[in-house]
Formats: structure tokens, C-alpha cells, sequence
């Protein structure tokens, strides 16, 4: 078991910060992002006659929400399984760092990289849609912003963590973007399947009425712990953590926890706050992992 | 007291044993060569005393700590010129060491240390752009920091030319000389031969032998030939000679007439034996065998 010395992270932290933040196929990627959260603010500004800050933020959240996953795998997957594969991890642990200072020195050190380019980009694309349509919710742009870093860093953790599992950056990248791919699709899929078991009758579902134009309506809806694996999903985390810090309209009700679906209320689990519980655990539980494991690898 | 104690140490890689039961001491303050062929185990010794990798068995302790439980503090104390490592190409010299500074606590003046080790001009390119004898150097550098008391050095000459190479054997003295203990591997015997005050060779996981250069040289059968050129040849002397303990064998050669003695005690006492036996020596010659020879000896003939 090995100490964890906060100078040594800050070191490994500034170090890391130093040599990911001159990554090309970061910046590339970066900025090729930039161009398309751009481009796309630019057709609806274009095609909508009133343009609205909160229809950016929409556009922008649904783009974020599939970019920076991207973005921090490629950000992470190298972080320590690179430093394996070219032997500069004994450049590290050649001095008196323990294994869980470079853990988290690489998860500090990557997430300052990844929040640097988001406060960049946003603050570009803000710049450039703001003066495209004159007005703008500076307050919204930067709730997104927000929770847009915090999602960030969840997914620079989950990349990180799978970096220190292997030894091989190959593996590291077809993990990183298995697990990409596992929230993207096969999660999606997952509680669509869930949805159809539980029309099938295989799954008894939670029925509730509600009003609707005065009419009332009957309908079943899926039981709580299948929503909460759906609420799981980081993406989906961090859509439902939106809805907090932005007041644009669109976003909310867009999940599939609704009030009116719930006679006794929402569990807590289901509510919006508890979106951050499920990000900053997206946050903890890799690295808890990583320090776990790495700790105990011969290198 | 100890620098580094290896005790038992045994590593094993599912059916491969890298290491079997292998014990050791470098004493506090000495130069000690860690000698072996490559794919001997030398590395996997050297990563067991940075805790890189874990020994299936046995203990080791470094600066009399243990060098699984205590690393961090060893490596406080250490510093390390690792096997098949790599510089982190997007960054410059300066940076390196401002790390390496930052990590240590020490506040060595980066460009005295670059100046040091020789690649002073570099220091502000980025590392990506080193040949390996710089990357080497550049490693060296940080090695130095903060005044180690102890000296882990992995095949340190690995990329350099002669004249790095000797460099390298000036600054190993140099540290020696202000008290710290160098541990130092390598697989060519010249370059521990010139700085070592003891060497270790190891063989398949196993260290065959460990002693001073001197010591290794005498266990060696035929540590030193003797070439005697002498008045005429007598099987009677001969076999006389060939019954001294000092001697290991003996051979005749007719023209000049000469003895060939393969001789592991006193030379004088040989030649003294062979005026006795009523022989008259004309000249000698003495060949020491090379250490070379004496690190072959060790590491590919079967030893009896």
C-alpha cells in the first residue's frame, strides 16, 4: 500500500499538465469541435429566424453531451498505459512518487488540460454565436460550461483509470471506447429493451394517470430501479444536471423521470440533484479502482 | 552498514524464473558492478529495489529500508539511471529537471547539473529531439539531483560513445568520492572493471561470484601466466614445479626452451622454486588474465 503526498501529485499534476497540453491530436480535435458546436450555432441561427440563447444551449448540450466523452478518452487513454509502453513511467517512479501520486497527478493534470480547452472553446463559440444574434444568456452559457467540466472530468477519470489497467495503449484505446460505446448505444438499447420486457409483461411496470387537455389518461411507466440504470448512464447524468443550472426550456421534462409519473414524488435517487451524486461517483469509483489495482502491478 | 541487502530473492514470471534465490549486500559508501549477460536478471534486480516490480520471494532492503514498504523514502535518497526508459519527448530539458527538482524537494541550479553531464547546449530543446546518448545524459542529470546517497545506475554506458562512456566512469568517481554508494549494472566487464571496488556477476537469475576485481581475477584458474624462459627444459624440475600449490598447471615449450605456468599464488615463490630445482631463468613474462576472460569464465564456460 502505498502514501498518497500532495506535493508529489502537484508535481506529477503540472508535469502531465505541461506534456498533454502539448498534444496535437488534442488541439486537433479541440479545435475540429470547436468548428462543428460553431458551425452548428451558426445553421440554427440561420435557419431559425428568432434565435434564441436557449436554443444554442440546446444544440450545444446535445453536442458537448457526444464530443468531450470523445475528447477525454483520447485526452486519457495514453495517461499511463503510454508511460508503460515507452518506458517514461520509470522516469516518474524514479523519483519519490508512489504509484497513487501518479494516479492522481494524471487525473489532475488531464482534467486542468481538458478544462482549459472547454473554458477556450466555449468562450470562442459564446464570442462568435453572441455576436452573431446580438443577445445572450451569459448565465445559462455558463451553467453549461459547469457541469459541461464536471462531465468532462467524470469521463477523463473512467479514460485514466482504464489507462492504468494495461499495459497496452492498443487495449486502453478499444476500452475507452467500448465504454464509450456502452453508454451511446448498448445503453440505450438496454432500456429499450427494458421498456418492451415491460410491455411484454415480463417486467411489471408502475401505473399512474395523468391530465392531459382536460382528459385523463392511464398509462404505466417503467419501475424505479430501471429508470435509475438509465439515470446511470453519465450522459444521462449529465442532461438531468443541466436542467438545474440552465433555465433553457427544452431541456426540461426531457428525460424520462416526470413528475406526473410519480403520485407519492420522486425518489430521491430519480431526482435532478442527484445527477451530480452520479457524475462525481462517474468521478471517484475509476480512480478508486485505479489506485486499487495500479498499486499492486509490477510495472 | 548495508546499502542494499537482498535476501533470498526469487521472481518468477509463471513458468520463467527470472531470479532464484538471490542474496547479496553492497556495503555503505562502495562502488559495486552488477555484472551479467543481458537476460541475466539484472534489471529485474534493479526494478525489485525501486519497487518497479514485486519479488514472488524473499526481502530486500535499500539504505536500510524496505523496499517495498518504504519506497518513496528510498527513493528520496536515490537517485536512478533506469533500463529502457524514455524522456517525455514533448518537453525540454529544463523541464525534465524542474520536475525532477519539483519531486525531490532540491533546488540544484538545472543548468550547473546539464553542464555537468555535458549536454548544456540542450537544455532548453525539447527532449523529443535527443539522441539517446543526450536522453542518457539528460537522465543523469536528474539522477544527480539533491546529492543521493545512493547511486542506482542500469547499463549506464547504453548509448554512449567512448568518450560519454568515460565521462560517465569520471562522475560515478566524482559521486563515489563524496561518499555516496554506487550500484552500477552492466554487461561489458571494462567499464565496471576501471570504477569497481567489488562486482557481482550474475548468470541465469543467480550471482556466481562476487568480489573485488582482484579477487575475481585470482579465483579464475589461470589467473596469471607465467612465462618463464630458462636454460633448458627438465621433466624433473617440472613435475616439481607442477606440485607448488600456487600452480594449476604446467606446460614446456622447446624453442626457446621455456615453462608456461598457469599460476594462482605468488609469482616469486614459482620463480624462486625454479633457480632451486638448479634451472637458470633467463627472462619472464607474466600475463594477467583479463578480466574479460575472467567475466566469460564466469558467465558461458560450465565452471567446475
Amino acid at each position: 500500500m502505498s502514501s498518497v503526498n500532495p506535493g508529489s501529485v502537484r508535481a506529477i499534476a503540472k508535469k502531465d499538465f505541461q506534456d498533454a497540453v502539448r498534444s496535437w491530436l488534442f488541439w486537433g480535435l479541440s479545435v475540429f469541435f470547436f468548428f462543428i458546436i460553431v458551425g452548428l450555432g451558426a445553421l440554427v441561427g440561420y435557419l431559425e429566424d428568432e434565435f434564441s440563447t436557449e436554443a444554442l444551449i440546446s444544440i450545444l448540450s446535445q453536442s458537448t453531451r457526444l464530443i468531450i466523452p470523445v475528447i477525454a478518452i483520447v485526452l486519457g487513454w495514453k495517461a499511463i498505459a503510454g508511460e508503460r509502453e515507452s518506458g517514461s513511467i520509470k522516469v516518474l517512479l524514479s523519483l519519490p512518487h508512489s504509484r497513487r501520486d501518479v494516479i492522481l497527478g494524471k487525473l489532475l493534470g488531464r482534467s486542468a488540460v481538458l478544462t482549459v480547452s472547454l473554458v477556450i472553446g466555449f468562450l470562442l463559440a459564446g464570442a462568435v454565436v453572441g455576436i452573431m444574434i446580438g443577445s445572450f444568456a451569459i448565465g445559462d452559457f455558463l451553467g453549461l460550461l459547469a457541469i459541461s467540466i464536471i462531465y468532462g472530468i467524470a469521463y477523463t477519470s473512467i479514460a485514466v483509470s482504464i489507462s492504468s489497467l494495461t499495459r497496452s495503449t492498443t487495449v486502453a484505446a478499444a476500452a475507452g471506447f467500448f465504454v464509450f460505446a456502452l453508454f451511446y448505444i448498448i445503453w440505450n438499447i438496454m432500456i429499450i429493451g427494458l421498456d418492451m420486457l415491460r410491455m411484454q409483461g415480463y417486467i411489471s411496470g408502475v401505473e399512474y394517470t395523468f391530465t392531459a387537455n382536460g382528459n385523463r389518461f392511464q398509462t404505466e411507466r417503467l419501475p424505479d430501479w430501471a429508470l435509475f440504470i438509465n439515470n446511470i448512464d453519465p450522459g444521462n447524468a449529465f442532461a438531468n444536471a443541466l436542467t438545474l443550472t440552465t433555465e433553457a426550456s427544452g431541456l426540461e421534462g426531457a428525460g424520462m423521470v416526470q413528475d406526473r409519473a410519480f403520485a407519492d414524488g420522486i425518489p430521491f435517487f430519480l431526482q435532478d440533484w442527484f445527477s451530480f451524486v452520479v457524475l462525481l461517483l462517474w468521478i471517484v469509483l475509476p480512480v478508486v479502482v485505479a489506485l486499487l489495482w495500479f498499486d499492486r502491478t509490477d510495472l | 552498514m548495508a546499502a542494499i541487502e537482498a535476501n533470498a530473492l526469487t521472481k518468477s514470471y509463471g513458468q520463467t524464473l527470472a531470479l532464484e534465490n538471490l542474496s547479496f549486500e553492497v556495503r555503505e559508501g562502495e562502488v559495486f558492478g552488477f555484472l551479467g549477460p543481458n537476460g541475466a536478471g539484472k534489471s529485474t534486480t534493479i526494478n525489485i529495489l525501486l519497487d518497479f516490480i514485486r519479488p514472488t520471494a524473499g526481502e530486500v532492503s535499500v539504505l536500510e529500508m524496505d523496499a517495498q514498504a518504504q519506497s518513496r523514502d528510498i527513493r528520496q535518497r536515490t537517485g536512478v539511471l533506469p533500463e529502457g526508459f524514455e524522456t517525455y519527448d514533448r518537453l525540454t530539458g529544463r523541464q525534465h529537471l524542474e520536475f525532477a527538482l519539483d519531486s525531490k524537494n532540491a533546488d540544484d541550479d538545472p543548468d550547473e547539473l546539464v553542464e555537468r553531464v555535458g549536454i548544456a547546449d540542450a537544455i532548453d530543446k525539447k527532449a523529443g529531439g535527443y539522441s539517446k546518448g543526450m536522453s542518457q545524459r539528460l537522465m543523469l542529470a536528474m539522477a544527480l539531483i539533491g546529492e543521493p546517497d545512493l547511486l542506482i545506475l542500469d547499463e549506464p554506458s547504453t548509448g554512449l560513445d567512448p568518450n560519454g562512456a568515460r565521462e560517465m566512469r569520471e562522475i560515478v568517481l566524482e559521486e563515489a568520492d563524496r561518499g555516496a554508494t554506487i550500484f552500477f549494472s552492466s554487461h561489458i566487464m571494462e567499464q565496471v572493471e576501471a570504477v569497481c571496488d567489488r562486482v557481482g556477476i550474475l548468470r541465469e537469475g543467480e550471482m556466481v561470484a562476487i568480489d573485488t576485481v582482484e579477487g575475481l581475477r585470482d579465483s579464475v584458474s589461470g589467473g596469471t601466466t607465467l612465462r618463464v624462459s630458462v636454460d633448458r627444459i627438465d621433466n624433473g624440475v617440472v613435475n616439481e614445479i607442477r606440485a607448488l600449490p600456487e600452480v594449476s598447471s604446467i606446460r614446456t615449450d622447446e624453442s626457446p626452451p621455456s615453462l608456461i605456468v598457469e599460476c594462482n599464488g605468488s609469482k616469486t615463490t614459482v620463480l624462486n622454486e625454479i633457480e632451486e630445482q638448479g634451472l637458470e631463468v633467463k627472462d619472464f613474462q607474466t600475463k594477467e588474465a583479463s578480466l574479460d576472460e575472467v567475466f566469460r569464465s564466469y558467465t558461458t564456460e560450465a565452471r567446475v
